[in-house]
């Protein structure tokens, strides 16, 4: 096959960047430990997750030394807890967090607005996902998949607050 | 002999595909109007939010531009193209009426049930948007509607084949002429990936939508979805490339730089195209993490067949540009015939399609995906894509076609030759609001980003000022839409006919087929290859989430629910 | 339209694309500028992260 030198160049140089690019997703999901969200928090009935073991009372749950399991429920169009008038998700600061979201209708979003940590919340699945909060903060949480005619009013907010203004009770249980 | 009078029977085929997809597009763009002007807040006259009047919008949208307008473009182009590479008329022209009617009347049906969401009157709807995620449902008009328009590109694509196995017949040693091989490897490409939309249509969302199933497993028609959802950007895309390949260097002045290297991009689309729905599914639960590496890896292999494209096109445009005079290093920029909408459209769309590679590529990393997903910065990607590199081009394309189908000169030309400028400079204001927008984290596919619980922190500029910028860019891009129709409609509908209304001459690559190996003129091996690797990539992933069940996980939920009520239950 | 035009022909064997040369040179730049300003601000910048 003819083909002109400098366009064998450039295929070089396009094989190269693309290398370069896969090599960078794995580079730094190594350095820094970002994981995908992918099987691991199993399958739900959907017709149950309010008799569901964890569901039937969502919140924020103390597991560990500085470790939490929080379960929220999305459904059209809140999250509970995290929208009104549940109230926000409250999380102590310094602290690991595993998101255990699901749906309990149609497909949702789940995003901590202006952060990394965002997921689909799909019928059926439970989408986990761990975060490292540091200090006391407070950010929105938005449903980002179109849910039905009232989706532009999901959203609502998590409450990062100092661990001694959090206590066990405090987890934004609905 | 203009291509009206040489094949009339085929220019009239043409026709009813360009006037299918320039309704389309008139109706999609008035749609977008609506988007940004009633996202961003300037001015919002559809109804409350109760009703979801936005969503029935943002789905005639999205189905009109991308399925309607994209696909009779493409039907209406590649009529013309295979049938002037093979200089042969189309075989059998029962089978091109019924794929006609069969697509208009599809096109038509969904319209139906997508525009009855506007009135209560009739019990029709299909709030479902583009993607038509279970368990939200549409009315079965909105499915059959599909199947009709989707069965009819497939008889199209049979009908192309069987001319060309006429020509074959006749010219047993002759390569594949260059258009007609763009075509096939098209058409060849369509049949595998619009397998996964026909499995999800007719097994899952059919019979659901007609309560003879009651459940449905979400996971897995998304899957399905996305096999066809992202392979049928390569459908917008391929046609643009088409008239990159074949018009645009003869529009420059020049030549084709090499004809093997566009063979050689078009099998790469065949082979890869598919194999890489679930990066739209990175951020799935329920699919396991190495299957999405997997999609990630073919993803960015794709990169290759455009990054070449980006090179042999350009080539070949400065060729044009030379041989007009341009001289030093980027002098033949300057001689090239910006004031022709042909080559301005096309050129334009190329650059912008530079740029919305890029945020591809961003798109593509499968854990920065984490940072944009589902982000107003998709759109703002897509709309560089499928909403300019095809859409422009298609337009720029229409200048030159339409003359040759109607056999009428092109009207209004100097207001034709100001429109791709306008797109561009329309659609820079809109998309980069929209990239940046998504960084901050302003979400898509909603009718009001703004909520009472938090407010956006953007790093630089302010959440007005980008609205501001999405606004102006849709109202340009509005403008610019309005000038091409009329255009068009002057074109079609008024003038005298002429014998020769374009020079329709296109020159031979300078680099020809001679100089390809045969190999690649074989289209069974191809085939071969990418059913192949369609089956590596998703055997497995299909298996593992059809183990959760084929018609079970969820039943139907509406799209317009009454959230009070709800709130009472569990209060 | 084209052929009216035409100052002087070139044929295929004296035509190196140059100018294509030096614009995809500046293009591959860009992206791989772009991409790590991406990474490293927008992206490692913005947490909190999935990690887990």
């Amino acid at each position: 096959m003819d083909i002109h030198r400098f366009e064998k160049g450039w295929l070089v140089a396009s094989l190269v960047l693309i290398v370069f690019f896969i090599a960078t997703v794995a580079y730094v999901s190594a350095v820094t430990g970002i994981d995908m969200v992918d099987d691991s928090g199993g399958d739900i009935d959907v017709d149950n997750v309010n008799q569901h073991d964890n569901f039937s009372d969502p919140g924020v749950e103390h597991v560990g030394e500085n470790e939490y399991d929080a379960y929220v429920i999305a459904q059209q169009f809140i999250f509970r807890p995290g929208s009104e008038p549940f109230g926000a998700i409250r999380i102590p600061a310094n602290s690991t967090v595993n998101f255990h979201v699901t749906s309990q209708d149609v497909v949702h979003g789940f995003q901590i607005v202006g952060t990394n940590v965002n997921t689909m919340v799909v019928p059926g699945q439970i989408s986990e996902i761990t975060v490292e909060f540091n200090e006391a903060d407070e950010y929105g949480i938005l449903c980002n998949e179109y849910c039905g005619s009232g989706h532009a009013d999901m959203g609502g907010s998590i409450e990062v607050v100092p661990r001694n203004e959090w206590n066990g009770t405090d987890g934004g249980d609905a | 002999m203009a291509y009206v009078d040489r094949r009339p029977l085929e220019a009239r085929v043409v026709r009813v595909a360009f006037g299918a997809a320039f309704l389309f597009l008139g109706l999609g763009g008035l749609g977008g109007l609506i988007q940004s002007l009633h996202r961003t807040g300037y001015f919002q006259f559809i109804g409350e939010i109760t009703d979801g009047n936005y969503y029935t919008v943002l789905t005639s949208h999205g189905v009109f531009m991308v399925l309607f307008f994209t696909i009779f473009f493409l039907m209406g182009a590649f009529t013309w193209a295979l049938t002037r590479s093979l200089d042969r008329d189309l075989n059998n022209p029962r089978m091109t009426k019924y794929w006609i009617t069969s697509m208009c009347v599809g096109a038509f049906l969904t319209s139906l049930a997508i525009i009855g969401g506007f009135t209560n009157a009739i019990p029709i709807e299909a709030n479902v948007l583009y993607t038509m995620y279970a368990p939200l449902q549409a009315h079965p008009l909105y499915y059959i509607g599909l199947t009709l328009f989707v069965t009819g590109t497939w008889v199209a694509g049979y009908d192309w084949i069987s001319t060309y196995w006429g020509w074959r017949s006749d010219n047993p040693d002759e390569r594949i002429p260059l258009m007609a091989f763009m075509v096939l490897t098209t058409m060849l490409m369509w049949y595998i990936l619009t397998v996964g939309i026909a499995i999800e249509v007719l097994f899952f969302l059919i019979p659901w939508s007609l309560g003879l199933v009651n459940e449905i497993n979400p996971t897995l028609t998304r899957t399905l979805f996305w096999y066809f959802g992202h392979a049928v950007v390569y459908f917008w895309l391929l046609p643009a490339y088409l008239l990159w390949y074949a018009v645009l260097p003869k529009l420059s002045g020049g030549r084709l730089f090499s004809d093997p290297l566009a063979r050689v991009v078009f099998i790469l689309f065949l082979i890869l195209g598919t194999p890489v729905g679930i990066h739209h599914q990175y951020l799935d639960p329920g699919i396991p993490e190495g299957f999405k590496f997997v999609a990630m890896t073919n993803t960015m292999f794709l990169l290759l067949p455009s990054l070449l494209t980006a090179f042999t096109v350009v080539a070949s445009i400065e060729h044009g540009g030379r041989q007009r005079g341009g001289k030093g290093y980027l002098g033949w920029l300057r001689t090239l015939p910006w004031k022709n909408p042909a080559f301005s459209g096309m050129a334009l769309a190329g650059i912008m399609f530079a740029a919305g590679g890029f945020s591809g590529m961003i798109n593509a990393g499968m854990n920065i995906n984490y940072l944009v997903h589902n982000t107003i910065w998709v759109p703002g990607h897509f709309h560089l894509t499928v909403g300019t590199a095809s859409a422009l081009t298609f337009m720029a394309g229409a200048y030159w076609l339409v003359p040759q189908i109607t056999g009428k000169n092109l009207a209004a030309k100097k207001l034709a030759a100001v429109q791709p400028f306008l797109w561009f400079v329309g659609m820079t204001f809109m998309s980069n609001a929209m990239h940046r927008a998504g960084l901050f984290g302003m979400p898509r596919r909603t009718s009001e980003p703004m909520y009472d619980a938090f407010s956006y922190d953007p790093a630089i500029g302010t959440v007005g000022e980008v609205n501001s910028q999405i606004a102006l860019g849709g109202v340009i891009l509005t403008v610019s839409l309005g000038i091409f129709l009329y255009v068009i409609v002057r074109t079609w509908f008024g003038g005298e006919k002429v014998e020769s209304p374009v020079d329709a001459e296109l020159p031979p690559a300078m680099s020809g087929p001679e100089h390809s190996p045969r190999v690649l003129d074989n289209l069974k091996l191809w085939v071969g290859v990418a059913v192949l690797l369609v089956i590596l990539a998703y055997t497995v992933p299909i298996a593992y989430i059809a183990t959760d069940g084929l018609w079970s996980g969820s039943e139907t939920y509406p799209v317009v629910v009454d959230a009070l009520d709800t709130l009472e239950v569990l209060l | 339209m084209a052929t009216e035009d035409t100052k002087r022909e070139i044929g295929h064997d004296e035509f190196d694309p140059v100018g294509t040369l030096v614009l995809i040179a500046v293009y591959f730049v860009i992206l791989v500028v772009m991409w790590i300003v991406m990474w490293r601000i927008e992206f490692i910048g913005n947490g909190p992260t999935v990690i887990g």
